[in-house]
């Protein structure tokens, strides 16, 4: 009866350390999401969205790990632990990545708003030196306003810059560059009617 | 004898047992389903499925956290009792699903796109005959720059629309109908005269008197009809020439006072023929009239001009060309000027109204806008 009674003692105190000694690794959970909002912070929800859709999900499938094992009696928290640590390398690895995409993505703002800026300055200067002759002295004129409202929407394409949106300003200054494009050739058909 | 067909049965159970492990061992490869429902979820991802179809994505991401778990699961055992026809099951069901929501997906963006594009080829419209009329005006100058920046917004949705970024394509919408209300703002105030069917009968009065007084006296009479941009000159009742002029810069609106680049209306008569002029030849007219004094004192009087304002005057009848945009004056091309020079004398009756068709091409225009 007496070894019964130490038997049980002996069962409970290992049922006890299985189960209590394997605690969530909260820390590791804290260090893996603070890694992923460090990500997000670095603007990675513009520059790496893939990437950090599959942290997120990696996350996710640590946090469900974490969560499986709580459920058991013996819990093993050794591949929970092991998947947030890789988060956290991964999203370290991400942020890493961003600043390079940054910096691209603003280098081709600023290629495209010199490229604006150039058709801008083409147009304006072939409407400077557009013979102001028969039948195109008003389209002329027309020609002018129509650029003064490019170079409105030109200083917008600076205020995406300087707002770090490089994308919007990629694409307004690739249509500025366009429509100043268009006002250059129809100076020139002003001029090539002038010359008829 | 017995001993050696003992050991060879041992041997024999052994050779047994080595292959039931070697085979236990092998790793039975995972189904390809697996693969590529991971592939799957990515790609729906990349396609918006959480933004066009977020409760099937949803649902479909759960599902697939439970066939994944399952599989691991089932990965864990050794190769023997591993079984992978649930697993296989699940991700053939979980695939099947992935391309309903794709498909889906793809329905939503088609119809969003659809959307845009029906909303753009309104907005088009609306620009195509703001457009219309501002370059049909003589100061072409006219809500232009919010004509040229609604132009560039139209472009970035083209550009968004191509690149799938229907978000970004929508919200150029609200800009560009701004925009465009702005600009047929600016337009309606210098037109509003012009679709007034009780501005358009007086100046018909005004026009009718000058031919009238053409015929009574038998003598030669100048109406200028500013939107129409044309300069007819009758004798004894009868158009006999007619051509094609430029106005001020402001031409369509009435002469108040200087510096306003307005084209003046009502009735003036030649009052000295100025030979060689600034630009050719000229017909000065007597801009202001009693009329136009009186208006200026009154809007003058009423605070609508500074008290420095001035009446202006030196309105010509001169050439330099039609397409030229004056300070106010009606311009000619130089060989019809020098032949109406020699025609007009001194005295000549001239009679400038904004238009006398009440079918006039503003009028057309903003019907077609309407219809």
């Amino acid at each position: 009866m007496k070894n019964l009674m130490k038997l049980s003692v002996l069962g409970l105190v290992v049922v006890f350390l299985f189960t209590s000694c394997a605690k969530q690794p909260t820390q590791q959970i804290d260090e893996a999401k603070a890694a992923i909002a460090a990500v997000e912070a670095a603007k990675g929800n513009i520059y790496a969205k893939d990437e950090l859709k599959k942290l997120n999900d990696d996350l996710q499938a640590a946090l469900d790990e974490v969560n499986a094992q709580s459920k058991k009696l013996f819990k093993k928290y050794g591949k929970a632990k092991e998947m947030l640590a890789k988060v956290k390398t991964d999203a370290e690895a991400v942020k890493a990545l961003i600043p390079a995409r940054i910096e691209e993505a603003k280098n081709a703002a600023l290629t495209a708003q010199n490229e604006a800026k150039a058709a801008f300055d083409e147009a304006k200067a072939l409407l400077d030196k557009a013979p102001k002759g028969k039948g195109t002295k008003a389209d002329i004129e027309a020609m002018k306003a129509d650029l003064a409202g490019l170079e409105a929407q030109l200083t917008e394409v600076q205020t995406a810059i300087d707002g770090e949106d490089y994308f919007g300003a990629k694409d307004k200054a690739l249509s500025i560059k366009d429509k100043a494009a268009a006002i250059a050739e129809q100076v020139k058909a002003a001029i090539a009617k002038v010359k008829k | 004898m017995k001993w050696n067909a003992i050991r060879a049965a041992l041997i024999l159970l052994c050779q047994l047992s080595l292959i039931f492990l070697l085979q236990s061992c092998q790793t039975a490869p995972a189904p390809p389903e697996v693969e590529q429902a991971l592939r799957q979820e990515q790609d729906l991802w990349r396609a918006g499925a959480s933004i066009y179809a977020p409760e099937d994505y949803q649902k479909y991401r759960g599902l697939l956290a439970t066939a994944r778990k399952f599989f691991e699961q089932e990965e864990l055992k050794i190769g023997y009792f591993r079984n992978y026809d649930k697993v296989k099951k699940d991700f053939t069901a979980i695939l099947a699903e992935g391309e309903r929501i794709q498909k889906l997906v793809e329905d939503k963006k088609a119809s969003l796109a659809g959307e845009i594009v029906t909303r753009k080829k309104d907005l088009l419209a609306r620009y195509e005959t703001l457009n219309t009329l501002s370059l049909e005006l003589s100061q072409r100058t006219l809500s232009r720059k919010q004509l040229a920046q609604a132009d560039v917004l139209f472009r970035e949705i083209d550009r968004f629309l191509e690149k799938g970024n229907y978000d970004e394509a929508r919200s150029r919408l609200g800009p560009i109908d701004s925009l465009l209300n702005q600009a047929e703002n600016i337009l309606r105030q210098q037109l509003e005269r012009y679709m007034s069917q009780e501005e358009i009968a007086r100046w018909k009065k005004l026009a009718e008197r000058a031919v009238e007084k053409s015929r009574s006296a038998n003598q030669l009479v100048i109406l200028v009809s500013k939107l129409e941009r044309k300069l007819v000159v009758y004798r004894g009742g009868e158009p006999v020439k007619s051509y094609e002029v430029g106005l001020g810069f402001n031409g369509l609106s009435d002469k108040l006072h200087a510096g306003d680049n307005a084209t003046p209306e009502g009735e003036y008569r030649v009052i000295k023929k100025v030979s060689p002029s600034k630009f050719g030849k000229a017909l000065l007219i007597n801009y202001p009239n009693e009329e136009d004094i009186k208006r200026f004192n009154e809007a003058k009087k009423k605070g609508y001009l500074t008290a420095s304002s001035r009446i202006g005057g030196l309105i010509e009848i001169h050439g330099g060309g039609k397409d030229g945009l004056t300070q106010g004056c009606v311009a000619l091309d130089d060989p019809e000027m020098e032949e109406l020079f020699r025609m007009i004398p001194v005295g000549t009756p001239v009679t400038i109204v904004g238009t006398t068709d009440p079918n006039n091409k503003i009028i057309a225009i903003l019907r077609r806008e309407q219809k």
